[in-house]
């Protein structure tokens, strides 16, 4: 199973000295700006994101193949020779047809997969559908954790009970039995709640659920540390003025559970992208001919042994992003909140 | 190298038409050892009433005898039915309805107990008890079945097999003359067990067998085993001959990469799954001698529901047909060598099958290349609007996925918005069935239960065999043709006195389902066995493949 | 004490229930779930599928389902499978759990042996260049997709290398067991117990990093210090030791999620037939007697390592249970 974040077992949060204002915040982006690591790190991530974005003109002006169309009678010239993509085997019994393998130049530059299709411009477009999953999935995942969180730090009682259990079954739920349920579900007749319609080809799905199933990880510490600012001074001089809820939610609560949420982005979004291409190599997340770097690994599984490179590619780019995206994450804890403690578990 | 002279020796010998005597010293020298079977994952119950699968098939093919019997031998004679506890075929009496077997005498079961003719009723019996796959749709012929599908508990079948101890004979009456009867008391469902043999699945508790092994051990997750049946003796070498094995040992769980390294390495015999493609050309170079490749009684085809827009539309149907490219989806599956083209429904070299292809370029017997021009025209005549959303679900396989990759094009080429939809194996095919699902086109295949057309034919594309709502509707298309179906009935018909003249009306029936196009035919896949250096006297039966008691590997 | 371990008791019992009538509801709510076709076999007719649905309770109302289940799970313990007919579901269970334990037990001992010498060697160099190529050799460690790590790995010592002396010790994929073959079973295991292990030396090996380098920061070290002991001594007698305790919780969860199934990637990848990849098959099959036992089987392992990590958190450090 892929490593997934988990909050430190005493979710002490630290001491919340950050107030609304300039003052933090600037320090804390300068802060983040002199950390050299971490900005080769988001220039790495700028970098993977650009060359993923340019996928469309990869596919028309440089490989010019169709990257979602099987190509299996297809030729191309390689050296002034035409070649076929798909190519029969010679010696022997003459079982079976082998890709093309890397040419390492515009058509084919990593060769071929089981259908022809070039496995450069699919690892392209699959890296803008990993990274709008991962990104996506962090963002619905960030904001349900910290609405649950603060829901159930802030009034306690039955309510923080009611969602504590359900964060606790959420924790321990298979999400792959959740996943290939929900792909079943989806794959004639889409989903619909009220007025939306989720068509079953749809990012939403993987989306979706990597989004829900990690929410406990960042809402139990968001609810540790909402419980741990209630008792703060501030806090408690601000009810004991009799200041509404509502004003101490936005003004006190709200500005340290940012600072929480931001550093988790950058980590939760590489475990989303480890886990969706998990679920993707399980062949229940993106569904073909749409490509993730997952169902590129799961195309090449079937070639590991003749063209290992198609599997390979797509694996050293999760690593590449993760890593970058970790090193990134833990500049700006660094930066932000250097005590916060995040972890991950398997 | 002793080994394989000796086994010289017993071919020269039999090609001079000598005696027995140096066949049965090379026998007797190759006679023992234990054979290594593996597969992925096993097949479920162990029960032969109710296992509906060509894994277990093949298990029980050496393990359980029924009246009669597909001899054990390779080439065309496969395909024959011979007598096997039965003394020999009985002529059919009472124009076709009645049939008397006699039993041969001193034939005990894996348990010491001698086989009866009770034996015999009992196993029918159980067949409606434990709810037999096909206990509604094949035994149903058999007089008094209608009660028993009904309230299986206190199935009886009376009037319907009649036991005679003392002539020691099975008398079966049938409601209707039924030119497949023997064919269907030859499959494995139709395998005599003991009269005391409980009637509900019996899960992993093998019972005893008649055949010269029995099954010893069963744990679906890890292996099966199977020791010789200490009392068997050769009644027949043409109906279950004697092993040469002293154990077979069935292990599950390799991945199927994995088996191909087991078998290249020795460490197994044979491997039950088809290997990888990208194993092939590895295979095809450095294991050349190991490789047998047969032809296979079946075909893979994309199902079009003809009751569902746009497949609802005979243009749309036979676009596709015209727009495929049976080559691209060969060279998916494992390239020519492992598969042929094919246009119509009844397979190569199958009963009925007569080369017929009307979509290809220069339409004839044989398909040549798509004919794409051809494809869009009727796509305009059909009225269908370009961008018409369809999805094709197949099952999540790789070798499935890329042809389904394939199709996907094609009808993205024709102006269709297709997706594709990857499912379980398990799921798949009944979950196409289901028309509540709404699946529009799925790609799925179909192997024979025995080898008469209408196993194809009727089975697939038969009104009866289309049920609305349900799991198991095994015509996918729910084409249904009231004049085919008429000629379908004449022709099951016309085979219990004129076989024949059955299969001709058989063929004119294939051209006819080929024509309204309820499917797009995609190839006739064969059959690759990949065995160990050790493995001899390599048998295939064009009925249930490699022969495990025929096999050696010493 | 003994009314909080009450209360974490009923919370498990409930948490448990929870996930089973989740799990049922999802199965029937799934459609293609329905396994009487598939029981049935192929082209049955609808009186052979009625029976069959009858025979297996599937023509009853849900509830009833559900708690002839869970009787049957719990109390009789004679559940049997869907799709394998007639197998026990529990007895497979238990034949799957050796595999696993083999599996987790070997890669705890790696990783645990690996990520405590990664983070003292690391904070006893510290801003040095040991420090930074470990961290980041660990956070590599971590971004791997551990199913990719464990093909590639398959691909170096199965076929592109497996013919040279570095390699050709490994057997064929799959298990063997340890009573039987002790040897083989090492050797089977060995590099399936490094694929899992990597992931965790670099995760355990930058917390534990992390940890002594805070407890650097301490008072009793400052202390230690001043009273003259060696730094060697400092590090491994009172920061370790300190910083252990974050190790072992850590461990204690992680070890509960992969020993309830966590390693199904693994398993899936090397054919080692465990509780994983018991679910994985289970999963794919819609075998709902199995999926609900191994499911159940899993979240007893993650909730039941919660609840012991919090219950030790608690009795160790007072100020936690205030906060809860």
């Amino acid at each position: 199973m892929s490593a997934t974040l988990q909050p430190e077992a005493d979710e002490a949060a630290s001491e919340a000295s950050s107030r609304t204002g300039r003052g933090p915040w600037a320090t804390a982006f300068r802060k983040l700006v002199q950390d050299r690591a971490a900005m080769i790190c988001l220039a790495a991530l700028a970098l993977i994101v650009l060359a993923c974005a340019a996928a469309p003109v990869y596919a028309r002006y440089v490989s010019r193949t169709d990257p979602f169309a099987s190509n299996v009678d297809g030729s191309f010239t390689l050296g002034g020779q035409s070649v076929q993509v798909m190519q029969p085997d010679q010696g022997g019994l003459g079982l079976g047809v082998t890709p093309v393998g890397p040419t390492w130049s515009a058509p084919y530059f990593l060769g071929a997969d089981s259908q022809g299709r070039d496995v450069m411009a699919r690892l392209l477009y699959g890296g803008r559908n990993s990274l709008f999953i991962s990104s996506l999935s962090t963002l619905i995942c960030l904001t349900v954790a910290a609405i649950v969180g603060i829901v159930a730090g802030f009034f306690g009682g039955i309510t923080d009970a009611v969602l504590s259990r359900l964060l606790d079954i959420l924790w321990a739920f298979p999400i792959y039995l959740l996943a290939i349920s929900l792909s079943i579900v989806l794959i004639s007749r889409g989903l619909t709640i009220g007025p939306i319609t989720i068509s079953s080809d749809s990012l939403a799905l993987p989306i979706g659920i990597i989004g829900i199933v990690y929410v406990p990880y960042v809402a139990r510490p968001v609810r540790g540390l909402v419980l741990s600012l209630k008792q703060s001074e501030f806090v408690l001089a601000a009810i004991g003025l009799g200041v509404p809820n509502r004003r101490i939610l936005v003004r006190d609560i709200l500005p340290n559970v940012l600072t929480t949420l931001i550093v988790f982005a950058p980590l939760m979004m590489a475990l989303n992208m480890l886990t969706e291409s998990a679920l993707s190599f399980l062949s229940i997340g993106v569904q073909p001919p749409a490509a993730s770097w997952g169902t590129i690994i799961q195309d090449g599984q079937t070639l590991i042994y003749t063209r290992p490179l198609v599997a390979i590619a797509p694996g050293v780019a999760i690593a590449l992003t993760v890593l970058v995206l970790n090193v990134f994450g833990d500049g700006v804890r660094d930066a932000l909140d250097p005590r916060a403690k995040l972890r991950f578990r398997a | 190298m002793r080994m394989r002279s000796l086994a010289m020796l017993a071919a020269g010998a039999l090609a001079f038409g000598a005696a027995a005597a140096p066949r049965a010293q090379a026998a007797a020298a190759h006679t023992g050892g234990t054979l290594k079977l593996v597969s992925v994952a096993s097949e479920g119950t162990i029960d032969p009433q109710i296992n509906y699968t060509s894994m277990y098939w093949q298990v029980f093919f050496v393990t359980y005898d029924g009246l009669v019997g597909f001899e054990k031998t390779s080439g065309p004679d496969s395909n024959t039915i011979v007598a096997d506890l039965a003394t020999e075929i009985p002529k059919p009496q009472d124009a076709g309805k009645t049939y008397v077997f006699t039993l041969r005498r001193g034939i005990k079961f894996s348990n010491g107990k001698t086989v009866t003719p009770d034996d015999v009723v009992a196993s029918f019996r159980r067949l409606f008890k434990v709810s037999n796959p096909n206990a509604g749709t094949w035994y149903n012929v058999i007089v008094g079945a209608d009660a028993c599908l009904k309230t299986p508990a206190t199935c009886t079948l009376s009037g319907g097999v009649v036991a005679d101890d003392k002539a020691n004979t099975v008398t079966f009456h049938l409601t209707a003359p039924d030119a497949e009867f023997m064919d269907k008391l030859a499959v494995p469902f139709g395998t005599i067990l003991p009269a005391d043999t409980a009637a509900k699945d019996l899960g992993t508790t093998p019972a005893p067998t008649t055949g010269p092994y029995m099954i010893s051990q069963y744990d679906p997750n890890r292996i099966m085993k199977l020791v010789r049946n200490p009392y068997f003796k050769q009644w027949s070498a043409q109906a279950q001959p004697a092993g040469y094995v002293d154990e077979i040992d069935f292990n599950y769980g390799l991945s199927d990469e994995a088996a191909v390294t087991a078998v290249e390495n020795g460490q197994a015999d044979w491997m039950f799954n088809q290997p990888p493609t990208d194993r092939l050309g590895e295979l095809g170079t450095k294991y050349a001698k190991q490789i047998y490749i047969r032809p296979l009684f079946a075909f893979y085809y994309a199902a079009m529901n003809a009751n569902l827009a746009p497949f609802n539309n005979l243009k749309v149907r036979q676009a596709v047909n015209f727009a495929t490219d049976r080559r691209a989806t060969v060279n998916l599956y494992g390239g020519p060598r492992l598969a042929q083209p094919t246009c119509q429904i009844l397979p190569p070299g199958f009963p009925g099958y007569e080369p017929y292809c009307p979509w290809t370029k220069n339409p004839g017997k044989t398909w040549t290349a798509p004919d794409l021009a051809k494809a869009k025209a009727l796509m305009q005549q059909s009225g269908v609007a370009p961008g018409t959303k369809v999805t094709l679900i197949v099952i999540d396989r790789a070798a499935d996925r890329a042809i389904g990759g394939y199709l996907q094009s094609m009808l993205n080429s024709l102006g269709f918005a297709a997706s594709l939809k990857a499912i379980s194996p398990n799921i798949q095919f009944t979950y196409i069935q289901n028309t509540k699902n709404q699946v529009q086109i799925s790609l799925t295949d179909w192997y024979q239960d025995y080898p008469a057309p209408s196993d194809f034919l009727n089975v697939l594309f038969s009104c009866a065999n289309f049920h609305p709502g349900s799991d198991s509707s095994i015509n996918i298309s729910g084409f249904c043709d009231k004049g085919i179906d008429a000629h379908m009935q004449k022709a099951l018909s016309t085979a219990v006195a004129d076989p024949e003249a059955a299969l001709g009306m058989w063929a004119k029936i294939d051209q006819q389902v080929t024509d309204q196009a309820p499917v797009a035919p995609l190839f006739a896949p064969k059959h690759l066995d990949f065995v160990s250096t050790r493995l001899g006297n390599y048998t295939w039966s064009d009925q249930f493949h490699m022969i495990f008691s025929k096999v050696w590997v010493q | 004490m003994l009314g909080t371990l009450l209360r974490r008791l009923a919370q498990m019992v409930f948490v448990m229930f929870g996930i089973s009538v989740i799990v049922f509801l999802i199965f029937f709510a799934t459609p293609g779930a329905d396994p009487a076709a598939r029981i049935a076999g192929r082209n049955a007719s609808p009186e052979v599928l009625a029976q069959v649905r009858h025979e297996f309770g599937l023509d009853r109302p849900l509830p009833v389902q559900y708690a002839l289940l869970m009787k049957r799970l719990f109390v009789t313990g004679d559940l049997t499978s869907f799709v394998n007919r007639g197998q026990k579901v529990i007895p497979t269970i238990e034949e799957a759990v050796p595999v696993t334990l083999s599996l987790v037990l070997g890669a705890a001992v790696i990783w645990v042996v690996g990520g405590v010498a990664v983070g003292v060697l690391a904070a006893a160099n510290r801003g040095g260049v040991v420090d930074r190529a470990l961290m980041i050799l660990g956070l590599i460690g971590i971004s791997m997709p551990v199913f990719w790590v464990g093909e590639v790995a398959n691909l170096l010592t199965q076929s592109r290398l497996h013919d040279t002396w570095a390699f050709s010790w490994v057997p064929a994929l799959g298990y063997k067991p340890l009573t039987v073959e002790p040897f083989a079973w090492f050797k089977t295991m060995l590099i399936p117990w490094f694929t899992l292990a990597i992931l965790f030396i670099g995760l355990y090996g930058r917390v534990l990093r992390a940890s002594i380098i805070e407890a650097y920061q301490e008072d009793y070290i400052r202390t230690a210090r001043a009273k003259g002991l060696t730094e060697r001594r400092i590090l491994l007698r009172h920061a370790l030791r300190t910083s252990l305790i974050t190790f072992v919780s850590m461990f204690g969860l992680d070890f509960g999620a992969l020993v309830g199934g966590g390693a199904l990637l693994t398993e899936v990848v090397f054919g080692l037939q465990g509780v994983g990849y018991l679910t994985f098959n289970a999963l794919e099959n819609l075998d709902l007697p199995v999926i609900m036992a191994t499911v159940m089987y899993a979240s007893f392992f993650v909730v039941a390592a919660n609840a012991i990590v919090d219950i030790a958190y608690a009795a160790l450090d007072p100020r936690v249970r205030h906060g809860r």
